[in-house]
């Protein structure tokens, strides 16, 4: 969003896709959306003082393939529901922001539903260096943290750890198995507490670790948000 | 003693067709040592300036105090030959003087490491062996060893004088008994030899290739000396009298004919060639000193043309019988013309070595640098060990040069043992300091070292391990990495007494493992510093040396523990799956053991992964019923050298799946270096991947994706494929008198020893007992034998094989209880996971 700014483009309203109320976990493994910390995602429209549409990941991943046709039940729909009743709202509407940078299976869905609704998909990050990224990201004042593991090297304690403070380590990983800087491959996610966009600015006063799947060298958890609250700037 | 200055020594080495290159190697206490000193007593070159100074070998006080050797050491000779012997020498030779490189090593199967050492850098060696105790195990074993880097062996029989005094053995038992021990030795050469490539290594004593004497007494002949002798005398070709000799020859006084029968036809007696012309002469000899007929002595010597001095004739007894045997049959022209003649120049030798030696293409420029012994060719030199200077914590490298030429300050580039050709990995490129010729414990400087000779190096010390390959060709691949016999599976934990000293122990450690070559050293998940070696007495100087020596600080140490490693008994009952941490990969995988007799041939070096992948898979499907489809598509073996387990692609028509075959790969290595029972090696298991599925995109799909899910997918197999462990098992060799027998066996019995052979030595009472004995229970043994047996059993303990344990690591029993002492000790909670641990379901 940072990146659309610069570039001119205005952000109107924020939109999330959220597991079911039914789900047990917050952890769908989508292969499309980024489920973990959804309970707190309505926050960050507070921060930036902006609508925020929101709607339940109903479909799953049932075309697995790079390329996406259109397919019934599939989680590509939910976003094309979502984004649908955004437009619905926001008529002017131009684009939709996309933070992939290497995941082209995740960029050609996205662009499918945007033909569909005739908006740009704007992906500013597209192929860019993650390791000059996270350096990047860091250096303008994003102020994220680690809230899912799911990589060789990465474990319990860098949950809650900011990017800026994990960059030496993410490097280092990279560099000895191969581990994505910016987690592209799904080795981390993270979330958003601050940034220069953010009017406010969030505080978690109270979270829990949940295992997703245990191992000794690459076990799967992620950070449940349970308390938090906003802090003017 | 011979005194050259360095520049004599120098111009030797240039003439390589001169240069002999050679190891003693044998039994403990076959009398290797003693045997060394009377050579170099007589050849041995001395810097002019500390001539006098006479200390050759055992360098260390605790190896003179134990009367054992633990460091080999390497000494030059110089022995000239004359017309005679030079017609004898098959190769071409550049004059007559000879440079003769001799490392003395150790005899104890503990430290058969320093005698691999020593082997990768000679290319003869002398085997010593006991005429009365014979081949023993550890003489197999470094023959082996030899055989294996394609050394020539010649051979000595020792200690005659000992079968001639304390056991009076007659002629004609002498002379069958040495025909045993060159029987036993040939036996052991003919299993191990590369007869297409070399030829026929085994040593016949009619060809000169087996001497015998004493190397206390400092006396011993080849039949060659006695052929000569006669030959002049009876007019006859030397070579044809050498041949009537040994063997079935007979010749009889009267008619002084020769014959294939010990009787003639008048039934009269007829005396074998070797009992009447080498023998006698000998026996006479003993005979009139040990029985104080001195006159009857002096008189042999004047028809032998021994001449004794004045003082010499006051002598009586043992002393006079060892003036006259070594000045009529002296040990050292004996075994230097035994060496000179049939071990191999390095020259002549390279040329079949080279396959052997060099991991690159045989027509390379290195490999044939190595193969012409070519001072101009690039540079090659391999360095086997690391031998400690008088600066402590520097070493100089000692090794031997294969090609081309080390100077002093020449830039090289040091590649270690996981050199990647094409790769900076494990490369450093740098000057060598300084080149040194190592002369027993002394060094002397020599500008450069041309090909085919042996050099200590100061300055390289700090950019290898252990040992590693020197070049200055930027295209070379590595010299092969030493196949040790000996494993160290006997490890302990060491802490300092005073807690501020860690940082020398730390660095201590560090130096022990570089001062020798089977020594490992590390460091614990649980922060304890670990020191493994080869058995108790390898561990017990070790420790030594590393309080003494190297760390300079009082430590203790744990109880010893032993290492295992960690197996399948069975398949996996059913397909373990494991997701990538994203959930969008799926590995399915099935563990099953690879058998005994596969993990062998692999850990042997008989199927490598170097090996042509279609011929390998012939031998795999035909050998080890392998499904010839499978055996084409190993992806892994791991660890590159003797590898213990195999990662094979049993897959059908999967896409992508080469990309991941790299992360896999990563993934089954980590696997196997830690299993998933007690953190210990696997070894003996196949994985095969049946089937995968994977994200369409790549970047999902990357190492660090797929690299811990392969590793969880072995892990459950493992664990579904009724995982054990196996514990390592000595071969014990008790040499005792009959009667001790019941001490040993009943020792052997309370530590699980397993007898399997049994034998009485031809003509006494002495036995000889191999039995198999679980690492485990060696600790003290040999104290127990000895206090069981009123000292008179000696025993030698040599790794073997690996068990596999019957029952399951997973149930309770046996088995569970050492996974769970394993775990307590590194740390980690007592119970072991379940493969449900590591099982995903779908």
């Amino acid at each position: 969003m940072m990146k659309c700014v610069e570039h001119g483009h205005e952000v109107v309203a924020l939109a999330h896709a959220h597991p079911p109320q039914s789900a047990d976990t917050e952890e769908l493994d989508s292969f499309l959306f980024q489920t973990v910390g959804s309970s707190a995602v309505h926050a960050v429209a507070e921060c930036m003082e902006l609508p925020f549409y929101h709607r339940e990941i109903r479909g799953t991943a049932v075309t697995q393939e790079l390329d996406y046709t259109l397919t019934a039940d599939d989680e590509t729909e939910d976003l094309y529901a979502l984004l649908a009743e955004v437009k619905e709202h926001h008529p002017d509407v131009g684009g939709v922001s996309v933070g992939a940078i290497f995941s082209s299976y995740q960029g050609n869905r996205v662009q499918h539903v945007c033909e569909r609704l005739g908006l740009t998909m704007l992906p500013f990050l597209w192929h860019r260096d993650q390791a000059e990224l996270l350096q990047e990201m860091v250096a303008a004042g994003v102020d994220a943290i680690l809230i899912k593991v799911a990589a060789m090297g990465l474990g319990r304690g860098d949950l809650g750890q900011t990017l800026g403070q994990m960059a030496p380590k993410l490097l280092a990983l990279h560099e000895k198995y191969g581990v994505h800087p910016c987690g592209e491959g799904g080795e981390f996610e993270s979330f958003t507490l601050d940034c220069p966009l953010f009017k406010k600015r969030i505080v978690i006063d109270e979270s829990q670790v949940v295992t997703h799947s245990e191992d000794d060298l690459a076990p799967v958890m992620y950070l449940s948000i349970r308390r938090f609250h906003l802090e003017l700037k | 003693m011979v005194n050259f200055t360095v520049d004599q020594i120098r111009e030797l080495m240039d003439k390589v067709a001169n240069i002999r290159n050679m190891s003693v190697i044998a039994h403990v206490d076959h009398g290797k040592s003693t045997l060394t000193d009377s050579l170099v007593a007589k050849a041995g070159i001395i810097k002019s300036s500390t001539a006098g100074e006479a200390r050759f070998t055992d360098t260390r006080a605790d190896e003179q105090e134990r009367g054992i050797t633990i460091k080999s050491t390497a000494i030059s000779m110089y022995f000239e030959l004359d017309e005679d012997q030079m017609e004898d020498i098959q190769d071409k030779s550049n004059g007559n003087g000879f440079l003769i490189n001799l490392i003395d090593s150790p005899g104890h199967v503990d430290f058969s490491s320093e005698v691999t050492a020593a082997l990768r850098v000679t290319d003869g060696a002398l085997v010593v062996v006991d005429t009365i105790s014979g081949v023993s195990v550890q003489t197999e074993t470094v023959l082996r060893q030899a055989l294996t880097e394609m050394i020539k062996p010649v051979v000595m029989i020792n200690k005659v004088d000992r079968a001639m005094l304390e056991r009076q053995l007659p002629k004609e038992e002498l002379y069958q008994n040495f025909r045993r021990v060159v029987e036993n030795v040939n036996v052991n050469i003919a299993t191990f030899q590369s007869e297409k490539i070399m030829g026929d290594l085994q040593v016949y004593p009619e060809n000169g290739t087996v001497a015998f004497g004493s190397g206390l007494h400092a006396w011993g002949f080849t039949l060659r000396q006695f052929a000569v002798r006669y030959a002049k005398r009876l007019g006859v070709d030397r070579h044809k009298m050498m041949k009537r000799l040994w063997g079935d020859s007979f010749f009889n006084a009267k008619t002084k004919k020769w014959s294939s029968k010990s009787s003639d036809p008048e039934g009269k007696f007829n005396d074998r060639g070797f009992n009447m012309f080498a023998l006698d002469p000998i026996y006479k000899i003993f005979d009139a000193t040990m029985h104080e007929r001195k006159d009857e002595a002096f008189a042999l010597a004047e028809k032998l043309q021994i001449t004794v001095t004045s003082e010499e004739r006051d002598l009586t007894g043992k002393p006079l019988l060892k003036v006259l045997m070594r000045k009529f049959l002296p040990a050292a022209e004996a075994l230097m013309e035994m060496i000179c003649i049939h071990l191999p120049s390095p020259k002549v030798a390279q040329k079949y070595r080279c396959e052997g030696l060099y991991e690159g293409p045989m027509d390379d420029v290195c490999a044939m640098g190595i193969k012409n012994c070519d001072p101009k060719a690039p540079l090659m030199l391999y360095v086997s060990k690391m031998v400690p200077t008088s600066d402590k914590g520097r070493f100089y490298a000692f090794g031997r040069v294969f090609s081309g030429t080390a100077a002093s300050g020449q830039k090289v580039r040091i590649q270690g043992p996981n050199y990647v050709p094409g790769t900076k990995k494990d490369l450093f490129l740098k000057n060598i300091q300084r080149t040194v010729l190592m002369m027993g414990r002394s060094t002397e400087s020599i500008e450069d070292c041309p090909a085919g000779n042996i050099i200590g190096l100061v300055g390289v010390d700090q950019f290898l391990q252990k040992s590693g390959t020197l070049t200055t060709e930027e295209t070379a691949h590595n010299m092969r990495v030493m196949k040790f016999s000996v494993s160290p599976v006997v490890q302990v934990a060491v802490e300092v007494k005073n807690q501020q000293d860690l940082p020398k122990l730390v660095e201590g450690l560090k130096r022990l493992s570089k001062s020798d070559p089977c020594v490992l050293t590390w460091t614990a998940d649980s922060g304890e510093h670990i020191v493994a070696g080869a058995g108790e007495l390898h561990l017990e100087i070790c420790l030594k040396d590393l309080e003494e020596d190297h760390a300079q600080v009082p430590i203790r140490k744990s109880e010893p523990v032993v290492e295992y490693r960690e197996t399948v008994h069975e398949e996996s009952f059913d397909f373990a799956l494991a997701k990538s941490p994203n959930k969008h990969n799926r590995i399915y995988m099935k563990a099953q053991p690879l058998g005994e007799e596969l993990t062998n041939a692999l850990e042997g070096g008989d199927i490598t992964p170097r090996d042509d992948v279609k011929e390998r898979a012939r031998v795999l499907a035909e050998k080890y019923e392998w499904d010839v489809n499978d055996a084409r598509k190993i992806w892994a073996f791991d660890p590159e050298n003797a590898p213990m387990n195999l990662l094979v692609d049993t897959t059908k028509a999967v896409q992508f799946l080469n990309e991941i075959k790299e992360h896999c790969v990563s993934g089954f290595q980590w696997a196997s270096q830690t299993g998933p029972c007690a953190d210990e090696k696997l070894r003996g298991c196949r994985f095969n991947i049946t089937d995968v599925s994977l994200h369409a995109d790549s970047i999902h799909r990357g190492a660090g994706q797929i690299g811990p899910a392969c590793r969880r997918a072995i892990y459950a197999s493992v664990l579904m494929a009724k995982p054990t462990l196996q514990e390592p098992v000595y071969l014990v060799e008790i040499q005792c008198p009959e009667q001790a027998m019941g001490g040993v066996f009943s020792v052997l019995n309370r530590r699980r020893g397993e007898v399997i052979d049994e034998q009485t030595r031809e003509g006494t009472t002495q036995k000889t007992i191999k039995a198999y004995m679980p690492v485990n229970e060696s600790f003290g043994f040999v104290t127990e034998l000895r206090a069981a047996t009123g000292g008179q059993a000696f025993p030698q303990s040599v790794f073997d094989h690996w068990s596999t344990m019957g029952g399951a690591a997973d149930q309770p029993g046996k088995v569970n209880d050492i996974v769970k002492q394993i775990r307590v000790r590194k740390g980690m909670p007592e119970q072991m996971n379940g493969y449900e641990y590591y099982y995903d379901k779908l």
